[in-house]
């Protein structure tokens, strides 16, 4: 309602102010009703809602597609109410046959270059906007997006942008951004084409592997911009999605500082240092934790490529850090936890976020389901019977046949991938 | 009275029937078939009309099979996380869905239209090429049926109708879908090829004297365009479906980026195919509507030039606007406003017919026939989908809206309450023509209500759900993302789905319609809705050799010109004749020897040993060889056959050198 409201109030769409009683009345008056329902039918906070832009790149779609939508509107009405009149006029009342006329080419010219002056007062702002959106020179900070059955992958390049990123950062789910500042996509994909959508920042902009292609965002505020992918990538494609996660300048400089802060292992003999090893022998062959250490104390390094088809998995460093899991598709948060971030107030909001996950907090009934047989919560192509196409590689995380214990243990772990 | 069905034989050649030795008969293997009842005369027919009747039944058993995966898609749709079809199951099945509906369902019923009514129309006797007409139609029946065999032998292509590189490669999609989806449509594109060239021949060269391309019906006018277009997209997709059957059977890396392919190579080929393609489904319906609109008004059709000139040029402005398809694909700023502005253009061709149909309409003296109310209800529906396709063309618009359900909205709004709606009026407006009798008028206005309010239901809330950021080919959706409030996307999901179960029930009305009709003893008259073009100015439905006198053309509405006067002092219209008095004016020169063609085996043979070759080279190199050579030997039995019958095939064996009389099928 807010949104479309709004629409309505600047672009005065005419949409509701035609007057059931005229003569076009008896027609007319489903339309409005219809009309009425649709506006009514934009849902009250739709995360994913096209009309309701968070940012300047969004804004600028939305001030442009408010035109094309009235006049649809204004001309849809004009249309029907010709042919309601004329059906209505014109029935068969047992008047003669009328005249046999062939057409009127001065009529004929006349509405077809009204349309066609429509169309230019249209397409000169579309042309300027299709501009303005493709400017990549105004970037001040860079992330690398990649796309792979079924998640994204963000690599944080070391620059002086983003207010500064002294190290690469690698981290997936959650797209973390500055708030305010121009941030440029880098999209591409390890295996099909996916598409990146953050409605509430921007249009869409596909992964298309072997090609780089760019894509704006800012966020006005500090917030949670969900969004899912949108290009068609095969068996798990409803299931790919994605949330930007907008965070103040200081905030910012905190999450990047904790995402590249040293490995702490686990306290000596606790559930999580079992569980660091069970990570070791069952997860880390495809996981990257950074910093982990074998017994002998030589680095820990996943090799994805051996076992996934696109050639990478998840980087879990700091996994309780961000607020899902799976391609984003799971919340790492029961939902009361969950919602003390997603409807937090902008200046609330870095906070909450930062605090991360804790041990009350976490969603375990769906995380230990996810360990028990991944494949069964979310369709992946992991059936090692039939990985004849792929040359033996999995899409997606196969079931590692963990014990509840070794669920356990790794859960307790990962707890501390903060 | 009879009219002699063949040409005599070869009467005129010295050595007489009996010693001319054609090749049919020296080959020895079996006898030509001359049926003209039983099944026999319906598989080796090469009648324009029984073979039209024929693309109208397979095309509407596959919309029934395309409907009913729409409602399980729907069904699956109607809550969050839906549990009805599995991630697999539901790609398999949108993929299908479109599938069928655009190559198996519109596309053919759309041929049998052209097919039984363009010869009507321009006062023709048959196709240009009748045996090559008889070709297509099996093709399209076989490679419809060797399509959905795959579910039955591993399972259906799941890429997604526009089967983009490189998610269709064998690696990402190893079950045999996408193979049977790639040589299933190249035998159903053969289908589209031999009759775009058949009807463009006959069109150009058939039609009566005095029809000049000014005077000739607005749906054969349709039609000539959509078989350019045919004509030139089918050979774009055939290329495209070999590289990728290419690329998935032989290892070809056509798409493969690691050889270093472009995937976008696909989405361009797929779209300068796909566009047209849309104007391929739509404009026969347009010409329908162009036909019905004037007959229920008894107005000639308003701005006819206007009409067949603004048809035209969609046709070519339709080849201009294919990456608008590639918006978020990543094409660059100059291409994409380039194509931004092609495709604002194309609406103006579009809007000209809105106009003139409303114009029509305008100063009639309008009959709410069910064909009418269709047609009615095309201008209404069309629109609505032509201006949301407006918004499209503002590509910055576009990347929010790409690849939602919105684009599912919008184009649905296109093809069904476009296409699908122009279709419905046609059978309602040709049923006495095809069957000679009258589909019941009060079934159908339930028929056609019932769809109105499905359609709206179903596709309407899709409008909101896409502008509220749900994407298209989901398989489920979340409570979360589909946001609060009583008017949610859960809401507009169950509200479209239960429309799905409206529309269907208004198509099963249809259907049953259908087998009332049948089993209803009476006879509808001959031109039961004063009508005003040629296929109404002989039999319903019509001889063989559909007219005993080749009319001669003076007007458009050449019918209703000789059916009626306009006096020039008053502008008042006069009835000067019925079509009783116009058949029996005709009659007075009526041909007695009509030369048809003869039934051939050849053309589904040659059909049948496609599909052959096609799950050869699936399963078996051995069994496509099998096929090559049922085509081969195909191909050269029908070469050497003559177009019309010898005379020692008929049975029994005819009077030597007389003329084979036969009773009039009326």
């Amino acid at each position: 309602m807010t949104t479309v409201g709004s629409v309505i109030q600047k672009s005065g769409d005419p949409m509701i102010s035609v007057p059931s009683g005229n003569r076009f009345g008896r027609r007319a008056a489903p339309l409005v009703v219809l009309a009425a329902t649709f506006i009514a039918g934009c849902a009250k906070d739709a995360p994913q809602d096209t009309w309701q832009p968070k940012g300047t790149n969004a804004r600028k779609i939305d001030d442009l597609q408010r035109w094309p939508f009235g006049i649809a509107g204004i001309v849809l009405l004009i249309v029907v109410a010709a042919v309601g009149f004329a059906v209505w006029k014109f029935r068969d009342r047992g008047q003669e046959m009328p005249a046999q006329s062939h057409g009127k080419p001065a009529l004929e010219i006349v509405l077809t270059v009204i349309p066609a002056l429509i169309l230019v007062g249209i397409g000169i702002p579309t042309l300027s906007t299709i501009m303005d959106l493709a400017k990549t020179s105004d970037t001040e900070c860079v992330v690398n997006v990649t796309g792979q059955q079924w998640w994204w992958e963000y690599d944080i390049p070391a620059q002086d942008g983003c207010g500064g990123i002294p190290e690469p950062i690698i981290t997936s789910g959650d797209l973390v951004i500055p708030s305010g500042m121009n941030v440029l996509l880098r999209i591409s994909s390890r295996d099909v084409i996916h598409s990146y959508w953050i409605p509430a920042l921007n249009g869409k902009r596909d992964a298309v592997p072997g090609r780089v292609q760019t894509l704006r965002l800012q966020a006005d505020q500090p917030g949670i911009y969900p969004g899912q992918c949108t290009e068609f990538c095969g068996l798990s494609h409803a299931n790919m999605k994605m949330q930007a996660i907008a965070l103040n300048k200081a905030d910012y400089a905190t999450w990047v500082a904790n995402q590249l802060a040293a490995y702490e292992a686990p306290a000596k003999d606790s559930a999580a240092a079992v569980g660091e090893a069970a990570f070791i022998s069952s997860c880390s062959r495809c996981h990257q934790v950074n910093g982990l250490a074998n017994t002998d104390g030589s680095l820990v390094i996943s090799r994805p490529d051996l076992n996934i088809y696109s050639g990478a998995a998840p980087n879990l460093t700091h996994l309780m850090s961000r607020v899902t899991f799976a391609g984003a598709n799971f919340d790492l948060m029961t939902a009361g936890c969950r919602s003390a971030i997603y409807d937090a107030t902008p200046d609330a909001f870095g906070a909450a976020y930062l605090a991360g996950v804790s041990p009350e907090c976490l969603n375990v009934v769906e995380l230990r389901q996810w360990l028990r047989n991944a494949p069964a919560k979310k369709p992946m192509f992991a059936d090692p019977t039939n990985l004849e196409s792929t040359g033996g590689l999995y899409r997606g995380m196969p079931n590692l046949n963990l014990t509840e214990d070794q669920i356990d243990q790794i859960i307790a772990y990962l707890l501390e991938r903060k | 009275m009879t009219i002699s069905e063949r040409q005599v034989g070869f009467a005129g050649s010295t050595a007489g029937p009996a010693a001319f030795v054609t090749p049919s008969s020296s080959m020895g293997a079996f006898r030509r078939p001359v049926s003209a009842t039983g099944w026999r005369s319906w598989v080796f027919t090469v009648d324009h009309k029984k073979l039209g009747i024929m693309y109208g039944v397979v095309a509407m058993t596959f919309f029934v099979i395309g409907g009913c995966e729409a409602l399980l898609i729907r069904l699956q749709l109607a809550s969050p996380n839906g549990k009805v079809l599995s991630a697999s199951a539901y790609n398999q099945m949108f993929t299908m869905h479109a599938t069928t509906m655009v190559f198996l369902f519109v596309m053919p019923m759309a041929a049998a239209f052209a097919n039984y009514l363009v010869p009507l129309q321009i006062g023709a006797r048959d196709v240009a090429f009748p045996r090559i007409n008889a070709f297509g139609f099996w093709c399209f029946l076989f490679g419809g049926v060797f399509l959905n065999t795959s579910w039955f032998l591993g399972g259906g292509a799941d890429g997604g109708w526009f089967m983009y590189a490189p998610n269709s490669g064998t690696a990402f999609s190893p079950s045999h879908g996408v193979d049977f989806w790639a040589l299933g449509l190249q035998i159903t594109g053969i289908a589209s090829l031999t009759g775009a060239i058949n009807l463009i021949v006959t069109i150009i060269n058939m039609r009566a004297p005095g029809m000049s391309l000014m005077k000739m019906p607005i749906f054969t006018w349709m039609i000539l365009v959509v078989q350019f277009l045919l004509l030139f997209a089918i050979p774009v997709i055939t290329v495209a479906l070999f590289l990728l059957s290419f690329s998935r059977i032989f290892g070809a890396t056509f798409f493969d980026v690691g050889q270093g392919a472009d995937p976008l190579l696909w989405q361009h080929l797929f779209w300068i195919f796909g566009h047209p393609e849309v104007y391929i489904l739509v404009l026969p319906s347009f010409g329908i509507v162009s036909e019905v609109l004037p007959v229920f008004s008894r107005k000639p059709l308003f701005g006819y030039k206007f009409v067949v000139f603004s048809g035209a040029a969609i046709g070519f402005v339709g080849w201009g606007v294919w990456a608008h398809h590639m918006f978020a694909s990543g094409l660059g700023p100059i291409s994409v406003a380039v194509f931004s502005v092609a495709t604002m253009a194309i609406a103006l061709p579009t809007g000209v017919k809105i106009v003139n149909w409303t114009m029509t309409l305008w100063g009639g003296k309008i009959h709410f026939t069910t064909a009418m109310l269709f047609a009615i209800g095309l201008i209404i529906e069309f629109t609505i989908g032509g201006l949301s396709g407006v918004t499209h063309s503002v590509s910055p618009s576009d990347t929010q809206q790409t690849d939602t359900y919105y684009i599912v909205a919008h184009f649905h709004y296109v093809l069904f309450g476009g296409a699908v709606f122009g279709l419905f009026a046609g059978f309602y407006y040709w049923w006495p023509k095809i069957f000679g009798k009258m589909l019941n008028e009060r079934l159908g206005k339930w028929n056609f209500w019932l769809m109105v309010v499905g359609m709206n239901m179903t596709f309407g809330p899709m409008h909101i759900l896409g502008l509220q950021g749900q994407p298209r080919r989901m398989q489920n959706w979340t409570k979360f993302r589909a946001g609060e409030g009583f008017f949610n996307g859960a809401f507009w999901n169950l509200v479209a789905s239960i429309g799905s179960f409206i529309l269907a029930f208004g198509i099963l009305l249809f259907l049953i319609n259908v087998v009332k009709t049948a089993r209803n003893p009476e006879r509808a008259a001959a031109d039961p809705w004063d009508a005003r073009s040629l296929e109404w100015m002989t039999t319903s439905p019509p001889k063989e050799h559909n007219f005993d006198a080749i009319p001669h053309v003076h007007a458009l509405d050449e019918f209703f010109h000789r059916k009626y006067e306009e006096d020039l002092a008053t502008g008042q219209i006069r009835l000067v004749s019925d079509y009783e008095q116009v058949m029996a004016a005709e009659m007075e020169h009526a041909d007695t020897n009509i030369h048809m063609p003869s039934p051939s085996y050849w053309p589904i043979l040659l059909a049948l040993g496609l599909p052959i070759v096609a799950y050869g080279i699936i399963f078996n190199l051995l069994l496509a060889v099998f096929g090559g050579v049922i085509v081969l030997v195909s191909m050269f039995g029908w070469s050497l056959e003559p177009s019309v019958a010898d005379e020692s095939d008929f049975d029994p064996p005819s009077d030597s050198g007389s003329t084979k009389e036969l009773a009039t099928l009326a």
